[in-house]
């Protein structure tokens, strides 16, 4: 490890409601790989945002190669020698390697583009980095992998000092880790400091020189990897006081009858083998970190998306479910956790919306029943204290919390005995969180089952009465409410094989 | 994703095939088995003259399709190219015909109207951000409209090639005394090869594909995306106006106000036969001329086989539904 | 301004709507004073006669239009429609009543046609519809050998033209407005009160939220279309009943013309938001512009070019306010 090359200290950052980072710090070394961890939502995304002039900060000091900066965008982050390799690829399928690297700054001899140039300048890189990758090949025609590489060999190509790498391995194979990590090795001893961003404990410690642990948007602490366990960097993640009190044992009787039953389902390279039960009256959580193929796994049994393989019993009985009209026949509702884009129809009313699973019940002749459509609208508006003037008003409208009690509406109308709840308070307020917890808890009571994915810890302790832990598309673990634990629900989370 | 490897056969993974993509390979195919059809069942397809008038009908939608072929690329599409072109036409003409202005200043004046009005749709497009079809269609209807008024709902023709005036037509067909030469072939080669450096070799033709393909990652690459989103309406405004001289250079009658409706689905329909996505992102210039030759031989070949005229626009429709319908296949196979 | 919109009895009508009502009033008066003729019975009948099959032209793309999608194909459709039934009427001498039937049902199939290809292939609607336009002008003009066709007048058993217009006592009755009012209640019914209208502008707002409701999307997007060619097969029966002759290849424009009612009259072109209310007074716009522009001696071509401008305005519009509320 060299000499520091960038600090950020005591950074802070508000958005309305949220205190989105608190007196953050952060130091990175020449030559060091530096992990940034926390739970999902802990505030990473935010404080390289920060650093590299996507959000201006609140207060605090970025010192970069001795100088105080502050970078008003992308660019000028990129142009200093700090660099993004996002998550999600920002590149351009229909051209070729080479032209993506270089779009922008296209090497010209006279009016025409240089290919034959920047092809040889791209192979050099990848030289540099030791990739086999033909830079006049389509990026459309690449793995994930070799795209990431493409995009690390851009940032580079910007004669960058820092490099980020925002959870790089998320969609990787196992050999496309082992070539990453051979490249990140190379450029931290060329003397480049490196951020880590991820999740998989066992590849902080594979790779990373320091781990930067973040909690709900504070800084907890730096520790140095080799001098500190597994279980040391879990206990600063999770380290927080509950105040909710968690759920101690399970309500669901013994004998509960199983409603759900889900044998060995296979969609696509996120779903591997699921198998589980889900009881009358039972709250399951499924629990897990950003990618471990939840939410897949609910849309492929809800028929959302296709599915390879695998069984599903509802009742007992064995049910062929291919999209999501056969599930909604077979009593199971869906709360997506992205509510505009797959819950609700926000230009419609939410008399509108709460009836659209169950029209059918709701015509007299050929005409819709606009009375019993806004009675039965009125009844879940009361039940759920939905706030909303009338049930005419459009739901655009409506708060967070109040559209998700909307989405909530449209099951109960339709009287989906299964509700899988996806992620159900994800950018909804404090109160009205604690009213759709009560709410569950109502809807169980009444016999109604739930499956809700959250990560949450504290949500997924003080909710389930049985929660499933996935990994990478697998389920790693299954633990009783009474056993459950922060920790080893995080080790379940990052129990890879 | 090892399955996107492996992807592709001996006959896609030929490095000629690659380097012209096989889909142009297929519709080279076409065109030539195509001209042997008809030329086998009709004695009388096998004339000079009717090559003649192949060529006649390439001219003008090649210079349309080329230019289109730079709005589907970014994901856009120019629908006021055909009813563009006759009204260029028109004024030239009248200009030329009715007011006296030179030849060479009816056909400047032609281009420059082809141009303003891609000015016209690539602001609607590129800055107030109105749907390309919907905003072209308004182009549409605007061109067809102004020509004929400009005309006062009259057709005009061109001077003719016997006349005093007619020495332009010679840019099309040479007319050497014992035979006319098409040279009107050349001028549509070099634009292929203009236009297809341009696409391939140029910033500009780079961030069009760029655009098409993803517009927000060009944006974040600190690229100008409403400028060269613009650029590409303005090429399709140049062509059509080149097209609008094509056109009249080669068309014995005069120029009707009303003709140009449903001619710019020839032009498109050329392009995507030819390979270029309705998506965006992808597709070539020498793709769009053999997609030409395809239109060009149903206009040109049906008849000689005993289809009606109006056959053609039948099997123009089941084409483009057909080349539609590939596209979409290619998309979902990605 | 904030006060007028927030007035009960405009908020019910609607803001948008109202002031289409003005500028058709005023357009209208501006042509009476322009042209005194206006103030006669006869030109009123003349415009109506344009909004006849203009307007269940348009009412059924909005249908359309409020799935998002498009139909470019109603115009030569309506071409389509009546070259077939007039050829089979005329030249193989089938009974009116059968001849009237089949042309409906013409469009109905290139409604099939249409929303087959743009619901259950995925294929984007804009194209889709226009090579069913090439396909439409094609077929109409090989089923009558590129002849025009005339269906038959009022005194030579042309019955159907009393759903038209009626004289009793020499007074011209304009039934066709009768007509179309009707259809646009069926319509304005079926968009508002039945599942079919509901399912089209909730897809046509958030298609993938209706599906993860259990909600056939396919189904509902194909009706639109079905809808949509049966109305352009209705429309050739009026089109033939005030202009009695159709010439094969023509059609096209009337696209346009119908495209542009629905978005002026408040149809966004992005889908889910539609009215069938507004659709009518478009219609009526462009009948009277139409009229008009005729009346005054200015050549017909001013028609297209005032109508480009129109759409292009109402467009904007509404992309601008949909940016506004993002």
């Amino acid at each position: 490890m060299g000499e520091v090359i960038l600090t950020m200290k005591e950074i802070d950052k508000s958005f309305p409601g949220v205190h989105a980072l608190d007196h953050v710090n952060l130091e990175i070394r020449k030559g060091e790989v530096h992990a940034l961890m926390g739970e999902n939502g802990a505030g990473k995304s935010t404080l390289m945002k920060v650093l590299t002039g996507i959000y201006s900060k609140d207060s605090g000091t970025i010192t970069y190669e001795g100088k105080e900066v502050e970078f008003s965008n992308p660019r000028d982050a990129q142009d200093a020698g700090i660099v993004i390799v996002h998550q999600e690829l920002n590149m351009m399928n229909h051209l070729t390697v080479a032209q993506n690297i270089f779009i922008g700054r296209e090497m010209m001899s006279g009016k025409l583009i240089n290919d034959a140039k920047m092809n040889k300048e791209a192979k050099k890189l990848f030289d540099k980095l030791n990739i086999d990758i033909d830079p006049t090949e389509k990026m459309g025609n690449l793995t994930v992998g070799k795209q990431q590489m493409c995009e690390i060999a851009k940032a580079i190509s910007h004669e960058a000092k820092v490099i980020i790498f925002d959870e790089p391995s998320a969609a990787l194979t196992e050999s496309e880790i082992e070539e990453l990590f051979k490249i990140i090795r190379d450029l931290r001893d060329q003397g480049l400091g490196i951020v880590y961003i991820s999740h998989r404990m066992d590849e902080i410690k594979v790779i990373t020189d320091r781990v930067t642990v973040m909690r709900d948007g504070g800084y907890v602490g730096t520790l140095i990897t080799k001098d500190s366990t597994k279980d040391d960097i879990i206990k600063m993640m999770v380290g927080r006081v509950i105040y909710e009190d968690p759920k101690t044992e399970s309500t669901v009787p013994k004998d509960a009858p199983v409603v759900l039953k889900v044998e060995h389902l296979n969609a696509g390279k996120m779903v591997r083998d699921v198998s589980f039960e889900l009881h009358k009256g039972e709250i399951l959580g499924f629990s897990g970190l950003m990618g471990a193929g939840r939410t897949e796994t609910a849309r492929a049994l809800f028929g959302a998306d296709p599915k390879d393989g695998g069984d599903i019993y509802v009742n007992g009985k064995k049910v062929d479910i291919k999209n999501p009209m056969d599930a909604v026949k077979c009593g199971i509702g869906y709360l997506s956790e992205d509510r505009k884009r797959f819950g609700i129809v926000v230009q419609k009313s939410v008399a509108e919306n709460s009836t659209m699973a169950a029209l059918d019940d709701y015509m007299s002749g050929i005409f819709i029943n606009k009375k019993k459509e806004n009675e039965v609208a009125q009844k879940y508006v009361q039940q759920l204290k939905t706030k909303t003037p009338n049930v005419d008003q459009l739901v655009v409208n409506l708060s967070g919390g109040n559209q998700q009690k909307v989405v909530i509406a449209k099951w109960l109308v339709r009287n989906c005995d299964i509700l899988i709840f996806d992620e159900p308070t994800r950018g909804i307020d404090v109160g009205a969180k604690s009213e759709i917890y009560h709410l569950m808890n109502e809807l169980v009571a009444e016999g109604k089952s739930i499956i809700m994915i959250s990560s949450e810890m504290t949500e997924v302790l003080r909710m389930s009465d049985r929660i499933v832990v996935m990994c990478e598309g697998r389920k790693t673990g299954e633990i009783d409410i009474a056993e459950a634990t922060q920790e080893n629900i995080m080790h379940a989370a990052t129990l890879r094989d | 994703m090892a399955k996107n490897e492996k992807k592709g056969n001996a006959f896609s993974n030929n490095p000629l095939v690659k380097a012209v993509g096989s889909q142009q390979i297929v519709v080279l195919l076409a065109v030539v088995v195509l001209f042997l059809v008809f030329s086998i069942a009709s004695k009388s397809f096998r004339q000079y003259t009717t090559i003649l008038s192949l060529l006649d009908t390439v001219y003008y939608i090649a210079f349309m399709a080329i230019g289109v072929t730079f709005c589907l690329i970014t994901g856009g599409v120019d629908l006021s190219i055909g009813t563009g072109m006759i009204c260029y036409s028109l004024i030239g003409a009248y200009l030329v015909v009715h007011v006296g202005v030179p030849v060479w200043v009816g056909i400047l004046v032609s281009i420059l109207c082809g141009v303003i009005m891609g000015f016209f749709n690539g602001f609607l497009v590129a800055v107030l951000n109105l749907p390309p079809f919907i905003a072209t269609l308004c182009s549409m209807m605007i061109t067809r409209g102004m020509g004929s008024i400009f005309t006062g709902g009259l057709s005009v023709a061109w001077p003719s090639s016997g006349s005093a005036q007619g020495a332009y037509r010679n840019m099309f067909k040479l007319n050497t005394g014992s035979i006319i030469l098409p040279i009107g072939f050349i001028l549509v080669l070099v634009a292929t090869i203009v236009m297809s450096t341009v696409l391939n070799k140029t910033r500009p033709g780079r961030y069009i594909i760029a655009i098409g393909s993803n517009k927000e990652a060009l944006r974040l690459s600190g690229v100008n995306v409403v400028k060269w989103q613009w650029l590409a309406y303005v090429i399709s405004g140049l062509f059509t106006g080149f097209a609008s001289i094509a056109y009249a250079g080669v068309l014995a009658s005069s120029v009707a106000p009303g003709a140009g409706a449903g001619l710019e689905m020839d032009a498109i329909c050329a392009a995507i036969i030819g390979g270029t996505s309705m998506n965006g992102g992808s597709g070539t210039i020498i793709g769009t001329l053999l997609g030409v030759f395809v239109m060009a031989l149903l206009k040109i070949g049906l008849p000689f086989v005993g289809f009606q005229a109006n056959m053609q626009q039948i099997i123009t429709g089941l084409v483009l539904i057909l080349a539609v319908f590939i596209d979409v296949l290619k998309n979902k196979a990605r | 301004m904030e006060k007028i919109k927030n007035n009960a009895f405009v908020k019910k009508i609607g803001f948008n709507r109202l002031v289409l009502t003005g500028v058709l009033i005023l357009m209208y008066i501006a042509f009476a004073i322009l042209e005194p003729t206006f103030l006669k019975y006869n030109r009123i009948l003349s415009a109506l006669n344009y909004a006849y099959f203009l307007g269940f032209l348009a009412l059924g793309v909005t249908f359309v239009i409020a799935t998002g999608g498009i139909d470019f194909s109603i115009g030569t459709v309506m071409f389509c429609s009546a070259l077939i039934g007039g050829q089979l009427l005329t030249v193989k001498g089938w009974p009116m009543a059968v001849a009237l039937i089949v042309s409906i049902l013409v469009g109905t199939c290139f409604g099939i046609l249409n929303g087959f290809m743009v619901a259950y292939m995925g294929m984007p609607s804009f194209i889709t519809s226009m090579a069913s336009m090439l396909l439409s002008k094609g077929l109409g003009s090989v089923f009558t050998g590129t002849q025009s066709v005339s269906w038959p007048q009022a005194a030579q058993g042309g019955w159907f033209r009393k759903l038209v217009k009626i004289s009793v006592n020499g007074t011209q009755i304009p039934t066709g407005l009768i007509c179309f009012i009707v259809v646009a209640v069926i319509c304005a019914i079926i968009l508002n009160k039945t599942k079919i209208g509901r399912y089209i502008l909730c897809l046509g707002s958030n298609k993938e939220a209706v599906r993860l409701s259990g909600v056939d999307v396919k189904k509902w997007e194909f009706l639109a279309f079905v809808i949509c060619g049966t109305l352009a097969g209705i429309a050739a029966i009026f089109f033939v009943g005030a202009y009695s002759t159709v010439q094969p290849g023509l059609g096209d424009t009337y696209n346009n013309d119908a495209i542009a009612s629905c978005v002026m009259g408040g149809t966004s072109m992005s889908g889910g938001l539609a009215s069938i209310g507004g659709t009518f007074i478009g219609v009526m716009i462009i009948s009277l512009l139409q009229e008009g522009i005729l009346a005054m001696g200015f050549q017909k071509d001013w028609q297209y070019v005032i109508t480009g401008l129109i759409v292009i305005v109402a467009v904007y519009a509404d992309v601008r306010s949909r940016q506004r509320k993002n």
